[in-house]
């Protein structure tokens, strides 16, 4: 499930009287991509090898061999350590589209500090889903003020096939 | 943000051939090379064998002489034997085959190309670190052809200690050979925990939605254990030879008890990571077998979840079963019965391997295309040579057989035998998936049965000349030892003349056969996600995530 909607028009309050200078939106979604390996699993992965790799240190311990094997050890945990670390950064995107009656913004953030933003009018946004010749099938992309920028290319097909319903009713909510 | 980019879907592939295969950091493309260099490397791996085959022929010493090696043998002229090219050929058949043809041609190879198509991923998670691994392994073996060539002890070419470069032995080798030996491994060894890393992160992390750890493929489970291993066991080899390097050149005394070192502190220490490695060797054909035996008998595997437990646990027994390869270096009781107890344990989760095996077939629709003949021939000669290693866990029983040809048969018949058919049940399980082209079924036939007539000859013999006590690792034996020695070498002869019609079949249906092959040439149970793409398929897969129905059938792989 790598979207969700924060809130929705259909649960925004209604915003009446007091002029806030950035109002909260009246909708939000948040899109990100599907990885395998949860917090926890890291922390097993690693628990077990670490375990693993003191059985030879414990038969070298008090030997001079201890420190040939030791460095290799530590580089190669260090390695996989990384290995993991940089797998979740290349894949740590955020996609954020928030909704005002007058505005609609889009950003990308990730991976690593790597951000774009995109900005409309609401009334001109136009959803499109292109099921073929995009980098991807079912390609859904947003277009206003000149631009066209994809949205959820990470995300899988059907994925995007119902984002694209739940985009024009949340845009049609707004007009 | 990203602007949306629509053009045509069709990009074709632009890259020549320098640069697709020379620069590749594409999984299937780096696969295919690993099949490829392990290909070579296996072929003067096996080449040597078939020289030291044709000494041990008959008794006495015909071919390699001081006087000059020779093909022919020639009672008329002088010879006087050459311990130390055979030596150095029983070296270099060891080590090429422990490091640069088994694990790069299952886990290299196979596991490269196969097992992020199996899970759904576009790539491994490190595409540029997968170049690097495949081009340190190829620099590991040009390390080791040159050590083969350069002078090393006896004044002669090569190192001649064997593949376990024992001290004292290996720190008193003379010449260069011996350090670019060592180098060779260190690169190689490199080259492999890259490639776990990567391995394992890819495995991890890149999984298709919805694939928890027990719904991947089986030879997916193989590969992510075997990564395992190698990042747990390699390590301790790198330190042990860098050590080695060090006594050698540096004047360091690790290993030697005239400084204080012990040099059966070496034998552990190699062995922590020598009896693992035997595993990172096969549990990758265990995973390829299961597929293979499941297509042809037509009924998912029986008792998917028992079998990828049974592989976590043949790698963790692995860890803790050392000193069974050293039964007679003077270990206490103590230890010699937990490593005994401890060793035979291991036959408990191969047993539910096997069994699991056979059960998958119970009641199946067993077709005999010819993977699934290598795959029975894999069943056959794995159990044969696991019974053997019960025979061999026994302390008591290990003070006969240490270092007699029987030893020599069982692992022969473990990995030679085991592994390499579960590679040639891979190559035609897939040859049709990689290349898009069907290998002749015929050719593959008779490929299997001499390979298996010849391999069995070859080996089984070895059994009954290590009962009458023939040790290991000689060049010579007496009279009493020639008739099975002389139908061992037949077995041989056999065996290499099957892989060379299996060279000639393979590159004649590269290069001349049409590409005929349909996205899935077996039938609806080879049901992983790699036969729902075209043959072979294209550059790119899965830059979506695939669909469920894809995958997901229900049952387990």
């Amino acid at each position: 499930m790598p979207y969700a909607w924060i809130r929705t028009t259909a649960t925004a309050p209604d915003h009446s009287g007091a002029v806030c200078p950035s109002p909260a939106p009246l909708a939000e979604l948040r899109l990100w991509p599907y990885r395998s390996l949860p917090p926890q699993g890291f922390v097993v992965f690693f628990g077990v090898t670490a375990a693993l790799i003191a059985v030879p240190l414990l038969a070298v311990i008090g030997s001079p061999v201890l420190w040939g094997v030791l460095p290799f050890f530590i580089a190669t945990f260090a390695a996989m350590w990384w290995g993991l670390k940089r797998s979740w950064s290349d894949r740590a995107v955020v996609e954020e589209l928030r909704l005002w009656p007058d505005r609609v913004t889009l950003t990308r953030t990730g991976p690593r500090r790597n951000r774009h933003e995109w900005e409309a009018n609401p009334h001109w946004v136009r959803v499109t889903l292109y099921p073929r010749g995009g980098p991807v099938e079912n390609y859904l992309t947003l277009s206003g003020a000149g631009r066209e920028v994809e949205i959820g290319v990470f995300l899988s097909e059907e994925e995007r096939v119902a984002l694209r319903g739940e985009l024009q009713g949340a845009l049609s909510g707004l007009k | 943000m990203a602007d949306a980019a629509i053009h045509g879907h069709d990009h074709h592939d632009e890259r020549g051939f320098f640069t697709r295969w020379f620069m590749s950091t594409n999984h299937k493309d780096i696969g295919i090379l690993y099949l490829f260099v392990s290909g070579f490397a296996g072929f003067i791996a096996v080449a040597f064998t078939v020289y030291m085959r044709m000494e041990l022929m008959h008794p006495g010493v015909q071919y390699m002489c001081l006087e000059g090696a020779r093909f022919v043998a020639d009672a008329s002229a002088e010879c006087t034997p050459n311990g130390h090219l055979w030596n150095v050929l029983i070296t270099y058949h060891g080590v090429l085959m422990m490091f640069f043809v088994v694990i790069p041609a299952l886990f290299g190879g196979f596991g490269n190309y196969l097992m992020p198509l199996q899970i759904g991923a576009p790539d491994m998670a490190f595409p540029r670190l997968n170049n690097l691994s495949f081009w340190l392994y190829v620099s590991g073996l040009a390390l080791g052809i040159a050590s083969l060539l350069s002078p090393g002890g006896n004044g002669q070419m090569g190192s001649g200690v064997g593949w376990v470069l024992y001290p004292p032995l290996s720190t008193n080798e003379g010449g260069m050979s011996m350090d670019l030996a060592i180098f060779a491994v260190h690169v190689s060894g490199a080259s492999s925990i890259l490639g776990a890393i990567n391995m394992i992160t890819t495995f991890l992390n890149m999984r298709a939605p919805g694939m928890t750890l027990h719904k991947v493929p089986l030879f997916s489970w193989s590969i992510f254990v075997t990564a395992w291993l190698i990042l747990l066991a390699l390590p301790v080899l790198a330190g042990a030879i860098t050590m080695l390097l060090m006594d050698r050149n540096f004047g360091t005394t690790f290993f030697d008890p005239s400084g204080g070192g012990d040099p059966i502190l070496y034998q552990h220490i190699l062995w922590f990571f020598g009896h693992p490695e035997v595993y990172i060797i096969i549990i990758p054909g265990f995973g390829i077998i299961s597929h293979v035996i499941a297509t042809f008998s037509k009924k998912p595997i029986f008792g998917y979840l028992p079998m990828v437990y049974a592989m976590v646990a043949i790698g963790v027994l692995g860890f803790v079963v050392w000193a069974h390869h050293m039964y007679t270096v003077g270990m206490s009781l103590t230890q010699q019965s937990y490593f005994m107890l401890a060793t035979m344990v291991i036959a408990v989760p191969t047993g539910v391997k096997i069994f699991s095996w056979i059960a998958t077939m119970w009641g199946g629709s067993v077709e005999f295309k010819t993977p699934m003949l290598w795959a029975f021939g894999f069943l056959f000669l794995f159990t044969v040579g696991g019974v053997t290693g019960i025979v061999l866990s026994q302390a008591a029983v290990d003070r006969a057989y240490h270092d007699t040809y029987y030893v020599v048969a069982h692992f022969h018949y473990v990995m030679s035998l085991g592994a390499v058919f579960a590679i040639f049940a891979g190559i035609y399980f897939y040859f049709p998936k990689f290349s898009g082209k069907m290998l002749p079924e015929w050719a593959g036939k008779v490929h299997f049965w001499a390979m298996f007539i010849g391999s069995n000859l070859t080996f089984f013999p070895q059994h009954f000349l290590g009962r009458q006590g023939m040790p290991r690792r000689y060049i010579d034996y007496p009279e009493a030892f020639a008739y099975w020695n002389y139908v061992s070498s037949i077995g041989a002869f056999i065996a290499f003349a099957s892989f060379l019609f299996f060279i000639v079949v393979l590159f004649w249906t590269l290069l001349r056969a049409p590409r005929t092959a349909p996205a899935n040439p077996w039938n609806e149970w080879a049901d992983t996600l790699e036969w729902t793409l075209p043959s072979p398929p294209p550059e790119h897969t899965f830059e979506t995530l695939p669909k469920r129905s894809d995958w997901d059938k229900g049952h387990a792989h």
